[in-house]
Protein backbone atom coordinates (compact mmCIF):
# COMPACT_ATOMS: atom_id res chain seq x y z
CA UNK A 1 0.00 0.00 0.00
CA UNK A 2 1.38 3.42 -0.69
CA UNK A 3 0.83 4.79 2.53
CA UNK A 4 2.72 2.60 4.36
CA UNK A 5 5.86 3.03 1.86
CA UNK A 6 5.39 6.58 2.31
CA UNK A 7 4.88 6.72 6.53
CA UNK A 8 8.24 7.33 7.56
CA UNK A 9 8.75 10.04 5.00
CA UNK A 10 8.64 13.53 5.28
CA UNK A 11 10.01 16.82 3.35
CA UNK A 12 11.33 19.62 5.39
CA UNK A 13 12.98 23.12 4.30
CA UNK A 14 13.94 26.23 5.97
CA UNK A 15 14.24 29.21 3.84
CA UNK A 16 14.52 33.19 4.07
CA UNK A 17 10.47 33.88 3.14
CA UNK A 18 11.12 35.07 -0.31
CA UNK A 19 7.66 35.59 -2.51
CA UNK A 20 9.94 33.69 -5.24
CA UNK A 21 10.70 30.69 -3.45
CA UNK A 22 6.35 29.77 -3.45
CA UNK A 23 5.23 28.73 -6.58
CA UNK A 24 8.96 26.32 -6.79
CA UNK A 25 8.30 24.91 -3.68
CA UNK A 26 4.74 24.43 -4.51
CA UNK A 27 5.83 22.45 -8.15
CA UNK A 28 8.34 20.48 -5.48
CA UNK A 29 5.50 19.61 -3.17
CA UNK A 30 2.70 18.70 -6.27
CA UNK A 31 5.97 16.42 -7.93
CA UNK A 32 7.16 14.90 -4.60
CA UNK A 33 3.22 13.50 -3.78
CA UNK A 34 2.17 12.91 -7.06
CA UNK A 35 4.83 10.39 -7.11
CA UNK A 36 4.06 9.13 -3.16
CA UNK A 37 0.41 8.80 -3.53
CA UNK A 38 0.12 8.41 -7.12
CA UNK A 39 -3.35 10.63 -6.53
CA UNK A 40 -3.14 13.66 -8.44
CA UNK A 41 -5.98 15.46 -7.03
CA UNK A 42 -4.42 14.87 -3.60
CA UNK A 43 -1.09 16.18 -4.42
CA UNK A 44 -2.36 19.33 -5.94
CA UNK A 45 -4.69 19.78 -3.28
CA UNK A 46 -1.73 19.48 -0.56
CA UNK A 47 0.70 21.78 -2.83
CA UNK A 48 -1.93 24.27 -2.69
CA UNK A 49 -1.86 24.58 0.76
CA UNK A 50 1.47 24.75 1.02
CA UNK A 51 1.50 27.60 -1.26
CA UNK A 52 -1.02 29.71 0.55
CA UNK A 53 0.36 28.81 4.17
CA UNK A 54 4.06 30.22 2.91
CA UNK A 55 2.30 33.25 1.25
CA UNK A 56 0.78 34.29 4.63
CA UNK A 57 3.84 33.10 6.44
CA UNK A 58 5.76 35.61 3.91
CA UNK A 59 3.39 38.24 4.11
CA UNK A 60 2.84 38.26 8.31
CA UNK A 61 6.30 36.93 9.46
CA UNK A 62 7.46 39.50 11.70
CA UNK A 63 11.42 37.57 11.14
CA UNK A 64 13.15 36.49 7.79
CA UNK A 65 12.77 33.32 8.74
CA UNK A 66 10.52 30.47 7.12
CA UNK A 67 9.72 27.00 7.95
CA UNK A 68 7.98 24.36 6.14
CA UNK A 69 7.42 20.57 7.27
CA UNK A 70 5.00 18.04 5.16
CA UNK A 71 5.27 14.64 7.12
CA UNK A 72 3.24 11.58 7.10
CA UNK A 73 1.77 9.82 9.92
CA UNK A 74 1.91 6.53 9.57
CA UNK A 75 -0.87 5.29 12.29
CA UNK A 76 -3.11 7.80 11.35
CA UNK A 77 -2.83 7.67 7.90
CA UNK A 78 -2.51 11.66 7.23
CA UNK A 79 -0.24 14.51 5.61
CA UNK A 80 0.27 17.35 8.04
CA UNK A 81 1.35 20.38 6.33
CA UNK A 82 3.04 22.75 8.94
CA UNK A 83 3.93 26.48 7.96
CA UNK A 84 5.50 27.78 11.22
CA UNK A 85 7.13 31.88 11.16
CA UNK A 86 7.38 34.62 14.07
CA UNK A 87 4.55 36.97 14.71
CA UNK A 88 3.40 39.85 16.17
CA UNK A 89 0.88 39.88 18.92
CA UNK A 90 -1.65 41.46 16.94
CA UNK A 91 -1.16 39.13 13.84
CA UNK A 92 -1.25 35.81 15.93
CA UNK A 93 -4.93 37.73 17.69
CA UNK A 94 -6.45 37.90 13.82
CA UNK A 95 -5.17 34.46 13.17
CA UNK A 96 -6.54 32.50 16.10
CA UNK A 97 -10.15 34.82 15.61
CA UNK A 98 -9.60 34.26 11.76
CA UNK A 99 -9.58 30.47 12.25
CA UNK A 100 -12.47 30.26 14.55
CA UNK A 101 -14.69 32.07 12.20
CA UNK A 102 -13.82 29.85 9.42
CA UNK A 103 -14.28 26.90 11.42
CA UNK A 104 -17.51 28.09 12.93
CA UNK A 105 -19.83 27.18 10.29
CA UNK A 106 -20.50 25.07 6.60
CA UNK A 107 -17.35 25.67 5.19
CA UNK A 108 -18.96 26.43 1.52
CA UNK A 109 -21.32 29.18 2.90
CA UNK A 110 -18.25 30.48 5.41
CA UNK A 111 -16.35 30.53 1.73
CA UNK A 112 -18.47 32.69 -0.12
CA UNK A 113 -19.48 34.87 2.89
CA UNK A 114 -16.04 35.99 2.93
CA UNK A 115 -15.33 36.41 -0.49
CA UNK A 116 -18.54 38.94 -0.10
CA UNK A 117 -16.83 40.63 2.46
CA UNK A 118 -13.52 40.96 0.80
CA UNK A 119 -14.84 42.17 -2.35
CA UNK A 120 -16.19 45.41 -0.40
CA UNK A 121 -12.52 45.85 1.60
CA UNK A 122 -9.33 46.99 0.56
CA UNK A 123 -5.98 45.15 1.31
CA UNK A 124 -5.16 41.36 1.20
CA UNK A 125 -7.89 38.39 0.55
CA UNK A 126 -7.56 36.44 3.82
CA UNK A 127 -9.27 33.39 1.54
CA UNK A 128 -6.37 31.14 1.83
CA UNK A 129 -7.34 29.16 5.38
CA UNK A 130 -10.74 29.02 4.29
CA UNK A 131 -9.67 28.11 0.81
CA UNK A 132 -7.52 24.87 2.19
CA UNK A 133 -10.37 24.19 4.93
CA UNK A 134 -13.31 24.19 1.89
CA UNK A 135 -11.26 23.18 -1.26
CA UNK A 136 -8.67 21.14 -0.34
CA UNK A 137 -10.66 19.37 2.38
CA UNK A 138 -7.80 19.83 5.15
CA UNK A 139 -8.64 20.14 8.98
CA UNK A 140 -6.57 23.57 10.25
CA UNK A 141 -4.74 23.38 13.56
CA UNK A 142 -2.91 27.18 15.47
CA UNK A 143 0.28 26.50 17.73
CA UNK A 144 1.44 29.51 18.93
CA UNK A 145 4.45 29.50 21.35
CA UNK A 146 6.79 31.73 22.50
CA UNK A 147 5.76 34.09 19.25
CA UNK A 148 6.24 31.66 16.72
CA UNK A 149 3.01 30.71 15.05
CA UNK A 150 2.66 26.99 13.19
CA UNK A 151 -0.42 26.41 10.94
CA UNK A 152 -1.17 22.89 10.18
CA UNK A 153 -2.87 21.60 7.55
CA UNK A 154 -4.38 17.86 7.60
CA UNK A 155 -5.16 15.34 5.18
CA UNK A 156 -6.87 12.51 5.70
CA UNK A 157 -5.22 10.17 3.56
CA UNK A 158 -7.61 6.85 1.61
CA UNK A 159 -7.76 3.81 3.90
CA UNK A 160 -5.54 0.66 2.87
CA UNK B 1 -10.39 47.96 -33.60
CA UNK B 2 -11.72 47.39 -30.23
CA UNK B 3 -10.65 48.58 -26.68
CA UNK B 4 -9.78 45.10 -25.19
CA UNK B 5 -6.10 44.60 -24.88
CA UNK B 6 -3.65 42.02 -24.34
CA UNK B 7 -1.84 41.54 -20.60
CA UNK B 8 1.33 39.87 -19.94
CA UNK B 9 2.89 40.07 -16.43
CA UNK B 10 4.94 37.87 -14.39
CA UNK B 11 3.93 34.13 -15.40
CA UNK B 12 0.31 35.29 -16.60
CA UNK B 13 -1.01 35.93 -19.97
CA UNK B 14 -3.90 37.12 -21.04
CA UNK B 15 -5.42 37.59 -24.52
CA UNK B 16 -8.93 38.87 -25.38
CA UNK B 17 -10.77 38.01 -28.48
CA UNK B 18 -13.85 39.88 -29.61
CA UNK B 19 -16.07 37.34 -31.97
CA UNK B 20 -19.62 39.02 -32.74
CA UNK B 21 -21.12 39.61 -29.30
CA UNK B 22 -18.69 37.52 -27.78
CA UNK B 23 -15.42 38.06 -26.31
CA UNK B 24 -13.36 34.96 -25.18
CA UNK B 25 -11.06 35.92 -22.77
CA UNK B 26 -8.19 33.37 -22.57
CA UNK B 27 -5.68 33.11 -19.67
CA UNK B 28 -2.47 31.45 -19.36
CA UNK B 29 0.68 30.80 -17.31
CA UNK B 30 -0.11 31.04 -13.24
CA UNK B 31 -1.73 33.93 -10.60
CA UNK B 32 1.05 33.68 -8.46
CA UNK B 33 2.23 37.10 -7.80
CA UNK B 34 2.07 38.50 -4.34
CA UNK B 35 -0.75 41.41 -5.57
CA UNK B 36 -2.11 40.52 -8.15
CA UNK B 37 -5.10 43.06 -7.68
CA UNK B 38 -2.85 46.34 -8.50
CA UNK B 39 -2.81 44.50 -12.44
CA UNK B 40 -5.73 42.36 -12.11
CA UNK B 41 -8.15 44.55 -10.67
CA UNK B 42 -7.82 47.63 -13.17
CA UNK B 43 -7.78 45.22 -16.57
CA UNK B 44 -10.64 43.45 -15.39
CA UNK B 45 -12.87 46.55 -14.68
CA UNK B 46 -11.59 47.88 -17.92
CA UNK B 47 -12.63 44.41 -19.51
CA UNK B 48 -16.12 44.60 -17.73
CA UNK B 49 -16.46 48.59 -18.81
CA UNK B 50 -15.45 47.99 -22.43
CA UNK B 51 -17.70 44.99 -22.77
CA UNK B 52 -20.82 46.73 -21.15
CA UNK B 53 -19.99 50.21 -23.69
CA UNK B 54 -20.24 47.62 -26.52
CA UNK B 55 -22.99 45.70 -25.43
CA UNK B 56 -21.78 42.53 -25.61
CA UNK B 57 -24.29 39.97 -24.34
CA UNK B 58 -21.68 37.61 -23.31
CA UNK B 59 -17.71 37.11 -21.30
CA UNK B 60 -16.37 34.01 -21.54
CA UNK B 61 -13.00 33.65 -19.23
CA UNK B 62 -11.40 30.70 -20.25
CA UNK B 63 -8.77 29.31 -17.40
CA UNK B 64 -7.68 26.05 -18.93
CA UNK B 65 -4.58 26.85 -19.53
CA UNK B 66 -3.86 28.49 -16.17
CA UNK B 67 -2.04 25.86 -14.16
CA UNK B 68 -2.60 28.38 -10.52
CA UNK B 69 -4.43 30.96 -8.89
CA UNK B 70 -3.47 31.98 -5.73
CA UNK B 71 -6.02 33.11 -3.12
CA UNK B 72 -5.17 36.69 -3.88
CA UNK B 73 -6.06 36.62 -7.78
CA UNK B 74 -9.14 34.54 -6.72
CA UNK B 75 -10.16 37.81 -4.86
CA UNK B 76 -10.16 39.15 -8.49
CA UNK B 77 -12.61 37.31 -9.92
CA UNK B 78 -14.55 37.83 -6.67
CA UNK B 79 -14.16 41.44 -7.39
CA UNK B 80 -15.71 41.34 -11.12
CA UNK B 81 -18.35 38.70 -10.45
CA UNK B 82 -19.32 41.84 -7.84
CA UNK B 83 -19.37 44.21 -10.31
CA UNK B 84 -21.51 41.70 -12.90
CA UNK B 85 -23.76 41.33 -10.02
CA UNK B 86 -24.34 45.17 -9.41
CA UNK B 87 -24.97 45.93 -12.70
CA UNK B 88 -27.63 43.41 -13.09
CA UNK B 89 -28.93 43.94 -17.14
CA UNK B 90 -25.11 43.49 -18.90
CA UNK B 91 -23.43 40.58 -20.28
CA UNK B 92 -23.27 37.17 -19.11
CA UNK B 93 -19.93 35.83 -17.82
CA UNK B 94 -19.14 32.55 -18.86
CA UNK B 95 -16.31 30.39 -16.52
CA UNK B 96 -14.54 28.10 -18.52
CA UNK B 97 -12.59 25.75 -16.91
CA UNK B 98 -11.18 22.40 -17.26
CA UNK B 99 -12.30 19.44 -14.78
CA UNK B 100 -9.39 17.76 -14.99
CA UNK B 101 -7.18 20.51 -13.11
CA UNK B 102 -8.18 20.45 -9.31
CA UNK B 103 -7.63 23.94 -8.40
CA UNK B 104 -10.06 24.96 -11.38
CA UNK B 105 -12.99 22.22 -10.36
CA UNK B 106 -12.92 23.53 -6.76
CA UNK B 107 -12.28 26.96 -7.02
CA UNK B 108 -14.70 28.00 -9.93
CA UNK B 109 -17.83 26.09 -9.73
CA UNK B 110 -18.04 28.10 -5.82
CA UNK B 111 -17.11 31.68 -7.69
CA UNK B 112 -20.23 31.11 -9.93
CA UNK B 113 -22.37 31.07 -6.78
CA UNK B 114 -21.86 33.95 -5.69
CA UNK B 115 -23.91 36.01 -8.66
CA UNK B 116 -25.86 32.32 -10.10
CA UNK B 117 -28.15 34.83 -12.23
CA UNK B 118 -24.89 36.28 -14.28
CA UNK B 119 -22.13 34.11 -13.87
CA UNK B 120 -22.29 30.31 -14.99
CA UNK B 121 -19.50 27.68 -14.91
CA UNK B 122 -19.04 25.61 -18.15
CA UNK B 123 -17.05 22.98 -17.17
CA UNK B 124 -15.09 21.22 -20.23
CA UNK B 125 -12.99 18.28 -20.22
CA UNK B 126 -9.65 19.12 -21.32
Amino acid sequence: MITERLSSDYVEMRFGPRWTYISCVRRFVASFFMIGLSDKERAEQISMAASELLENAVKYASEEEGYLKISIAKADNEVDVCVKNKAEPHHINTLRRELALIQSGQPEAVYLKKMEEAAMTEGQSRLGLIRILFEAGARLRLEVNDGEVSIHAIFKLEAA
Amino acid sequence: MTGFVPLTVDTLSITPRLNGDTLHVSMSGAVEMRDPGDVLNPYWTLVDEEARRSNLKVVELDVRDLNFMNSSGILTLVRWITRCKSHGDGYRLVLQYDRNVTWQRSSIPTLAKLAPNVVVSAEIDG
